[in-house]
């Protein structure tokens, strides 16, 4: 899961379907989705959002939701 | 000739727009600058150009992005300016791609190809262009190159033909346009493939539109035999996937023939900048000493002694230049009096604190020009989410701490229809810089070793509200599971000197208008009020008809603290504008600066009292401008009514509560 993945390490993302709809789309908006290649870049305290970089931007999303994305360690 | 301007946010539309119109509008470096379309006219020529809210795709998720869908199904308009981020090609091309299906003239602007070419992104433009069958115009809209070209072009160009660029998405989409297109004979003017798309896609707008034309049930059977033929076919969960994935081959094969990518492995600065910005231990504090630098700047520091100056003057040589020239001219003692004690005294009592609230503007500004703006709302989550909202919650509560109006507004980029609800009734607790006045006033009266502190202690007070209520609301009144956070973080960018000037400028000139007609007026009228009454003009100040009014209040008023027809009187022309309460405060104490104004103050409230009154001014009512907007945002009279019933509530049991047990404790 992306949630368990360390600050700094790349992964392939290989499924979104257990992410809420609305995350789902807007992730697909931002261009993250199956296959795109992700890294964490820092995880705020406290159960906070953690910071994703994908294809050089950076996108926030909540660690529940981290929760729900399958990766793989590159 | 009309033209839609659109592109993903942060690509730099909002500052196209000003340097192609030369006109100015309001930019910022985070997703939702622009909430409503604004038109303005082309520097050279007669073109009007339209700005749009920033999409991702023309299926819209939230408010503002409606906006957009509903222009291009609705509205009129000759050719789109799509303008694109070079540096993030793969992401905005499926924007693109929609707008071209659209099959209107379209001419691309590929923006920011220096931040590209410093990513190692090198774009072939002209082959770019061919693929696509649109111009291409490389730009950076930050320092205005080559804009000229692409304003001289977009108007000159007589008739750009429709690119015949097409995705293919295979046989069964086909059919399915041609059987969209037999059962609409012909009714719509739109492109059918982009509606039969779109449809797919699952736009509710383009549903709805199609819905005006064909009877729902035969729509929706229409959607579920396609998305069938076309699952069973393709490896794809969803009807959506497979539209993109489609769009993703092509712009995958578009960017193979038109860009070369060099690898290189060194750490963006915005990175680096992140690394400690929004650091795990880090990024709270950082935020935090970020806003006492803001106040203290404002309140301390800086502002109190420009707006020190500016009395000086206003109540030195303007007011004895209008004395003298008043009677040179021979005025009447009633003229003498409407001047120097209601216009001078009204007026000029807001305009001394214009330079505080420009320098509040302006740090507002450089928050979010640089684009820190939504690494507080990363910041924030955690904590919002505790109260039932997210992140970006906190973004039109930051805006609000210049004015309620664009704060409110700027809700609409919140996806979820609860969440955003919760932020237009709490946005009106920020603290607004009208409200600034008023604390700079009597902070300079009661409070004067501790000035920054007490007003920090107002607008973290307006903050806790906030964030208790939005508690209190969501586990009552609006109850819903779904919360919702994903927000991008846009590259920090190093705010331009003239840009940001402009920024500060637009915001608070609304502050100087105001001023000059709306305070104008309402000194004139309130000084009429103090001078009449009903036993005819020039009478004492406690018989006038603006003590009879101010009176029925004070009673009520009187547990807080402030309980003075004086006060009554200036916290109800506080409803009009918050500002206003100064003005009227400076004509019925009938002063004629705000140095002799504070020693007069403490005659009348204690210091317990002060701190009530202010946090009554604080929380009591939205202003008028605010509520209207909350009415047009909500749409419901009932919730406008919820928004100033609640506050007044909130406001005067806090009052209550701090002046009484102020006085027990013996302050």
């Amino acid at each position: 899961m992306l949630a368990g993945l360390r600050i700094g390490k790349r992964a392939k993302i290989i499924d979104t379907s257990g992410a809420d709809r609305l995350v789902r789309r807007r992730l697909l908006d931002l261009g993250i989705t199956e296959g795109s290649e992700v890294c964490i870049k820092c995880k705020m305290p406290f159960g906070g959002p953690f910071m994703l970089e994908s294809c050089g931007q950076c996108v926030g999303i909540r660690r529940r939701e981290a929760q729900t994305i399958k990766v793989e360690e590159l | 000739m009309d033209i839609a301007l659109l592109g993903n946010p942060n690509t730099g539309k909002t500052s196209m727009f000003n340097n192609l119109t030369g006109s100015y509008e309001y930019v910022g470096n985070w997703s939702g600058v622009t909430v409503e379309k604004k038109v303005g006219l082309l520097k050279k020529g007669t073109a009007s150009l339209i700005d749009l809210p920033g999409v991702y795709s023309l299926n819209p998720l939230s408010k503002d992005e409606g906006v957009v869908t509903n222009f291009l199904l609705h509205d009129s308009f000759d050719r789109m300016l799509n303008i694109i981020d070079a540096s993030q090609l793969e992401r905005n091309l499926h924007l693109t791609i929609q707008l071209l299906e659209f099959g209107r003239p379209l001419i691309i602007a590929l923006n920011m190809v220096d931040v590209a070419s410093k990513r190692g992104i090198e774009i072939d433009v002209d082959r770019l262009a061919s693929q696509l069958g649109t111009k291409v115009v490389p730009v950076i809209a930050r320092s205005g190159r080559g804009c000229d070209e692409l304003a001289e072009f977009v108007t000159t160009i007589e008739s750009p033909s429709i690119s015949s660029f097409t995705v293919s998405y295979g046989e069964e989409m086909d059919g399915a346009i041609e059987r969209l297109a037999r059962m609409l004979e012909g009714k719509v003017h739109h492109s059918v493939r982009w509606l039969t798309l779109q449809l797919l896609e699952g736009n509710h707008y383009v549903k709805a539109y199609l819905q005006s034309f064909i009877g729902r049930e035969e729509l929706e059977t229409f959607i579920l035999d396609t998305s069938k033929a076309i699952l069973s076919n393709y490896e794809e969960k969803t009807i959506d996937h497979f539209i993109y994935h489609k769009r993703q081959e092509a712009i995958g094969e578009l960017l193979r023939n038109s860009t070369y990518t060099e690898e290189e492995n060194k750490q963006p600065l915005s990175e680096k900048i992140d690394a400690v910005i929004t650091n795990k231990w880090l990024g709270l504090p950082i935020f935090f000493v970020i806003m006492y630098f803001l106040f203290m700047l404002t309140f301390d520091w800086l502002g109190f002694p420009l707006s020190d100056i500016l009395d000086g003057i206003i109540s030195g040589p303007i007011t004895g230049g209008l004395e003298g020239f008043l009677s040179f001219i021979g005025a009447s003692s009633f003229i003498h009096a409407l001047v120097l004690d209601g216009i001078v005294a009204g007026v000029g009592g807001v305009l001394v604190f214009v330079p505080q609230i420009f320098i509040l503007f302006f740090f507002i500004s450089l928050l979010e020009d640089s684009g820190y703006m939504a690494r507080v709302a990363l910041v924030m989550d955690r904590l919002m989410e505790h109260v039932g909202l997210n992140g970006k919650a906190f973004i039109p509560m930051m805006i609000g701490f210049g004015c309620n109006v664009p704060g409110v507004m700027a809700a609409r980029t919140i996806e979820t229809p609860r969440e955003r609800m919760l932020t237009v009734l709490l946005t009106p607790l920020m603290s607004c810089s009208a409200r600034l006045p008023v604390y700079a006033l009597f902070v300079g009266a009661f409070f004067v070793s501790h000035k920054a502190l007490i007003v920090l202690s107002l607008y973290i007070l307006g903050i806790v509200v906030a964030l208790i209520l939005a508690k209190v609301f969501s586990t009552t009144i609006l109850k819903g599971e779904t919360s919702f956070f994903v927000i991008e973080l846009p590259p920090y960018r190093i705010p331009q000197g003239k840009a940001l000037w402009k920024s500060t400028w637009e915001k608070g000139k609304g502050f100087v208008k105001k001023a000059g007609t709306f305070i104008f007026a309402g000194s004139v009228l309130i000084w009429l009020l103090s001078y009449a009454g009903p036993q005819g003009l020039n009478v004492e100040m406690d018989d006038s008809f603006l003590a009879m009014i101010g009176g029925v209040f004070a009673p009520l008023l009187a547990p807080l603290g402030f309980g003075t027809w004086q006060a009554g009187a200036s916290l109800l022309t506080g409803f009009l504008a918050k500002e206003a309460i100064i003005s009227t405060m400076n004509i019925i104490y009938f002063v004629p600066d705000e140095a002799s104004l504070q020693g007069l103050l403490i005659n009348s409230f204690s210091p317990v009292a002060a701190y009530s009154f202010m946090v009554f001014i604080l929380l009591y009512i939205p202003c008028l401008a605010t509520v209207a907007t909350i009415k047009k945002e909500t749409g419901s009279y009932k919730w406008t009514c919820f928004s100033m019933g609640y506050a007044l509530l909130i406001a005067y049991l806090l009052s209550f509560l701090i002046y009484q047990f102020g006085t027990l404790l013996g302050f």
